[in-house]
């Protein structure tokens, strides 16, 4: 379990994580979402207790990760998959790890054959492909076979098959109960990740919540129905008990598909001039959620004048 | 949801105790020697520490002997360690900067958070390393050189003045070079950068220091870390204006143990 309870860190004036609480629990794969910048890798690495939080405090199992005397068999990490000497094997990299805590040096190439790189474990990892990089990344974090683990960006540069794998294999540790933590950038990525999602943007948590809730909450469809008689078809579809929310042009309708609303206005016979089920994507609601919070914007046509 | 792991820290390692120092230790050794560069900055140090010893005293020895060079024998059999301090240079601080360059520093402060044990067993590691390669390489020196003084009948012997004490002083110094590398590596975190500093601190700096007039120049001069350090690793410098074999080396010493102490501080407070 982690707890971060106000945790805020400030570089110079500028706060990149600005007092945030949450909690991730065991035995479920909980996203951590938001645009990049968002300071997603700031706390992960305040979790890791390699930077300072400013203000708050934030605990894993209970006491905070540098009070740990064998911290990677309780929390194994994926930070970043460069994190390593180019110069150096991929089994004398897992090697001296797994020597500092005391893991069994079996361990070693246990974690190689699970992410698939025992053939080429005496490869210095200068010359790995970024997939390869980020398999040696998650050994790391699999060696001290830990009840909490936590993935910065774990598909960062996976083709779709290892993308699958991280996947799977994210799920598969929460169903044994451990702690998952895994951040993207990605929407659609965790989508078909995590069971619970906290969304963080400029340092602020968003979101907080299980993934049916945000769908739910943020990626509804909804009917939308124009009509030159736009009072009386809110006011009978209102009666009868639907959400209708008036906009300029158009009525937007929950509750009832567009047949049935179509059928409930002809009956009454009213005109309708459009009918079209308006479907909003999860990708849409993270994008509309963290709009106001996205660091850099991209100019839409160019350079303006 | 469902049961959550057990927590206990040891229980993939039946009946062991918890890491202590000399499991960081272990893992820095093993860090150290699995990188390429160590084994060649070594290579290096005993190629040029005990190669340019037996050039020069084969070279010079006819000199030597007819008196034409107007030195002692004595100032030739570490000559060659001059340029040794290049290689414990370099080694010093690559051993703390590509954690930095490559991010590497990340894994090391995850694996172990306690960063006083990380620094102690780093200095640990490099210093003993520079130690031996150090006090080898200057033996290795004495004997090739010694052959060619001999034939000239100018040989020394290592009971001479000096002689054993600059074989160990340089191991000594070397180690001590290397450590305060590693510790403006540190502060640093940038090779280029730490290398140039040090480099130009001992080499360049150092010499020039001779220049400054008056007797607080003098002193200046005396205390510069390469000119303070260096008079144990010989068994008679060529320069006459230095403090003497042991005392230069305390002072030394209370200068690497102060930038390190200072690297030190700012390691633990800073972020990684």
């Amino acid at each position: 379990m982690i707890v971060a309870r106000d945790l805020t860190k400030i570089y110079g004036t500028k706060a990149a994580v600005d007092g945030i609480s949450f909690t991730v629990e065991p035995g479920r794969v909980t996203g951590f979402l938001g645009p990049n910048g968002a300071g997603k890798s700031t706390t992960m690495r305040m979790i890791l207790g390699l930077d300072r939080p400013t203000a708050g405090s934030v605990t894993v199992n209970g006491h905070r990760y540098a009070d740990s005397s064998a911290p990677l068999r309780e929390v194994g990490a994926l930070l970043e998959a460069r994190a390593l000497h180019p110069g150096r094997s991929a089994r004398d990299h897992l090697r001296w790890l797994a020597v500092s805590n005391r893991i069994p040096a079996a361990r070693v190439d246990e974690v190689l054959g699970l992410v698939g790189l025992e053939e080429v474990a005496g490869k210095r990892v200068g010359k790995f492909s970024l997939g390869m990089g980020q398999r040696l990344g998650i050994a790391v974090a699999l060696l001290g076979d830990p009840p909490v683990v936590v993935l910065d960006e774990p598909v960062n540069g996976l083709d779709p098959e290892g993308i699958r794998w991280v996947r799977n294999l994210a799920r598969r540790l929460a169903a044994e109960g451990r702690t998952v933590f895994v951040s993207s950038h990605l929407m659609s990525e965790m989508a078909l990740t995590a069971d619970h999602l906290v969304v963080i943007g400029r340092g602020t948590v968003l979101a907080d919540c299980s993934m049916p809730d945000f769908i739910a909450g943020h990626a509804s469809s909804y009917v939308r129905v124009r009509s030159p008689q736009r009072g009386e078809v809110a006011d009978l579809l209102r009666r009868q008990g639907l959400d209708v929310d008036v906009s300029d042009e158009e009525l937007r309708v929950q509750g009832l598909d567009a047949a049935a609303i179509g059928e409930l206005v002809g009956k009454s016979g009213l005109y309708l001039h459009e009918l079209t089920l308006v479907r909003s994507s999860l990708e849409d609601a993270f994008m509309t959620l963290t709009a106001s919070s996205v660091e850099y914007h991209a100019q839409e046509a160019g350079i303006a004048r | 949801m469902t049961a959550t792991v057990a927590l206990d820290p040891h229980r993939n390692v039946p009946g062991v105790r918890k890491p202590a120092f000399p499991d960081t230790l272990h893992a820095e050794w093993i860090k150290f020697w699995s990188v390429r560069s160590t084994f060649w900055s070594t290579a290096m140090l005993f190629v040029l520490g005990a190669g340019l010893t037996t050039l020069v005293c084969a070279l010079a020895a006819k000199d030597i002997a007819s008196g034409a060079a107007g030195e002692s024998p004595l100032s030739f059999v570490t000559w060659g360690m001059m340029f040794a301090q290049i290689t414990a240079i370099v080694l010093g601080t690559l051993a703390v900067t590509t954690e930095y360059g490559t991010g590497m520093i990340r894994a090391t402060l995850a694996a172990v958070p306690r960063r006083g044990s990380v620094l102690a067993a780093k200095a640990l590691v490099l210093t003993g390393t520079l130690f031996v390669a150090g006090t080898v390489t200057a033996f290795a020196g004495y004997f090739g050189g010694n052959v060619f003084l001999d034939n000239h009948g100018v040989g020394v012997a290592l009971a001479d003045d000096g002689v054993l004490r600059s074989m160990l002083g340089s191991g000594l110094y070397l180690a001590g070079l290397g450590l305060f590398a590693a510790a403006v590596g540190l502060l640093l975190r940038h090779t280029a950068a730490a290398l140039s500093a040090v480099l130009a601190l001992v080499f360049v700096v150092g010499n020039m220091a001779f220049l400054l007039p008056g007797s607080w120049g003098e002193w200046t001069a005396k205390l510069m870390p390469g000119n303070a350090g260096s008079g144990v690793a010989t068994p008679l410098s060529f320069n006459p204006g230095l403090l003497g074999p042991w005392t230069g080396f305390a002072v030394f010493s209370g200068e690497v143990a102060a930038l390190l102490a200072v690297a030190y501080v700012v390691f633990r407070r800073r972020d990684a």
